[in-house]
């Protein structure tokens, strides 16, 4: 396999607050999931990947070279930020064009890459229009075209899905997708699980600046699972519901809230659980249903505990 | 395409900047800093332009004098390095405040690079903006003298290199603070007003240690100073004036870019 992101026992802390702890890895071809929730440290670990952050302690290897200080390695590397920041006054065209122009592509290459890549994210259109006026979906699709366009082996892409719609979700993990299938090593980073189901299942756990696992998704689902999640309710026939939810294997607890008179579920699997409240759903006029703890912050504490 | 064998080279240094540059100019011309700024050098020429309207009685200055103080008080004494330190203050703190730094810092160009063609940018706007005001105030002042337009014009040339080199040697030495100090403003102003307003002006050899002395030598068609004013305004010869701004000006670039190179920048949504 080749190796092109080396983590070894990097450690990033700002001031006295730890960002990273003791984090070591290493990426191949493929496209690898950085889950793990708000505040949890991707960021960090890629903006160490990229370059843009020197390890406190350890080291980061991009391309067989020390990560930061090494700007020769983004002729090969493409980075879509996390930050909602661009060049407001550029049409989408000019944005990605000049940024190629930096990589040393002469202005008729630049021009046809930069086309190619806004392409590539369905922006045609808008190509000629100022940034500044884009959609938050777009300005995440033009920053997307921009870490393509020079076609890099290695991708960083933080948080790429945010503000999409599901067609360009879609279309966006696809891409995602082939870009791994091609050879090309592309590590994205979400807090989103079922997002991360759709492009990969290879993937990193990080929570509190720790990687906690590294492997295949299916045994992190599996991890997941096991742990209770709570799910309220609200239906016109609550009592009923409840009678009919109460004989599934993976309930836990079921209580009817005084407050509310919502239905408050505690359940280990709760694909099966959101599949039969579908069925029934009709029947006892069930009218919302949310996940309390679907911030994976309450998930992954669990999973350190264990 | 990039693959595995593609060699990974940084750019040439140059080449590198040169792209930059072209990104930057388009980025800092067109901001409401520039027009602002551009509002700020034209009032010389206001000024200019109400003298020759109303011409105060009495004053011993032909067209052309009167322009040469125009040049030296208010262009190359006051308003450049004021504009100097708005504009190469804010070169990188700019990017970093904006989040756009990331862009240039995930690019194939070293930070040399980059900061040569932030600092190309920097000169060409202010530039820009500076030239005609100067220009158009030498041609209010000057046209339809007796002396006649074309009188001086020599001058205009030099005035105008001089007003590139202020703006060169305080733009490197804001472009210097901005880069140590996260906010740079306050120090650059009393940088201005205390040690440059008040030191140049000091007798003996107190002004040797400030860029406005050497600066105001450059103006050398400005009448003479008489009296007390010629006790606390010491003037040095051109050569030496254009030989330590220059100096300095480059050390305060050297020093900058050897920061901008080390420093790491926490860019964070």
């Amino acid at each position: 396999m080749t190796t092109r992101v080396v983590f070894k026992k990097a450690s990033r802390w700002y001031g006295p607050v730890m960002a990273l702890n003791d984090v070591s890895f290493e990426l191949g071809p493929g496209v690898y999931g950085l889950l793990g929730p708000n505040g949890a440290g991707k960021s960090s670990l890629l903006k160490m990947a990229s370059g843009q952050l020197r390890p406190s302690q350890g080291t980061v290897e991009l391309l067989g070279r020390p990560a930061f200080g090494s700007p020769e390695v983004f002729h090969a590397v493409g980075l879509c930020s996390d930050t909602d920041a661009m060049f407001e006054d550029f049409t989408g065209l000019q944005f990605v064009s000049s940024l190629l122009s930096l990589n040393g592509f002469d202005r008729a290459q630049a021009h046809k890459l930069a086309t190619e890549a806004i392409e590539i994210v369905d922006l045609k259109d808008a190509m000629h229009r100022r940034v500044g006026g884009y959609s938050k979906g777009m300005r995440q699709r033009i920053k997307l075209a921009q870490a393509l366009a020079h076609q890099p082996e290695v991708l960083f892409l933080d948080e790429p899905l945010t503000g999409m719609d599901p067609q360009n979700r879609k279309r966006i993990s696809d891409l995602m997708k082939r870009l791994g299938d091609e050879g090309r090593t592309v590590l994205v980073s979400t807090h989103i699980l079922h997002e991360l189901e759709q492009v990969t299942r290879r993937v990193l756990l990080i929570h509190n600046g720790r990687v906690l696992a590294e492997g295949d998704l299916g045994e992190i689902r599996d991890l997941l699972d096991r742990h209770p999640r709570s799910v309220r309710i609200k239906a016109k026939d609550t009592r009923g519901l409840a009678r009919e939810l109460v004989t599934l294997p993976d309930l836990v607890s079921l209580n009817l809230e005084d407050a509310t008179q919502n239905l408050l579920a505690e359940i280990r699997k709760p694909d099966a659980f959101f599949t039969k409240v579908q069925e029934v759903s009709a029947t006892y006029g069930v009218e919302e249903m949310w996940v309390t703890d679907e911030n994976l912050e309450s998930v992954f504490s669990y999973l350190v505990s264990k | 395409m990039s693959n595995e064998s593609t060699p990974l080279a940084i750019r040439p240094t140059w080449p590198g900047a040169r792209d930059v540059f072209a990104i930057s100019i388009e980025r800092m011309l067109p901001r409401p800093r520039s027009f602002w700024v551009f509002l700020l050098l034209a009032l010389p020429v206001l000024l200019a332009v109400l003298l020759r309207i109303y011409p105060p009685k009495g004053l011993p200055l032909t067209g052309f004098e009167l322009y040469g103080v125009v040049v030296a008080l208010f262009f190359v004494r006051n308003l450049l390095p004021l504009v100097a330190l708005l504009f190469g203050s804010a070169l990188i703190s700019d990017a970093v405040d904006s989040k756009t730094l990331t862009y240039f810092l995930t690019r194939p160009v070293s930070r040399l690079s980059i900061f040569l063609g932030e600092f190309m940018a920097y000169l060409v706007t202010v530039l820009t903006l500076t030239v005609p005001c100067v220009v158009l105030t030498y041609l209010v002042l000057c046209v339809g003298t007796p002396q006649g337009a074309g009188f001086g014009a020599a001058d205009l040339v030099r005035d105008l290199g001089a007003c590139a080199l202020t703006l060169f040697t305080y733009g490197a030495v804001f472009a210097l603070l901005g880069v140590s100090l996260k906010r740079p403003l306050i120090p650059g102003l009393l940088f201005l007003f205390v040690w440059e307003g008040f030191v140049a002006n000091f007798p003996g050899d107190a002004p040797n240690y400030t860029l406005s002395a050497y600066a105001r030598s450059l103006i050398r068609h400005r009448p003479s100073e008489e009296g007390l004013a010629e006790l606390f305004s010491k003037f040095f010869g051109v050569g030496e004036s254009v030989l330590t701004l220059g100096i300095v000006g480059v050390i305060a670039l050297a020093l900058a870019i050897w920061i901008f190179s080390r420093r790491e920048y926490v860019i964070s949504s």
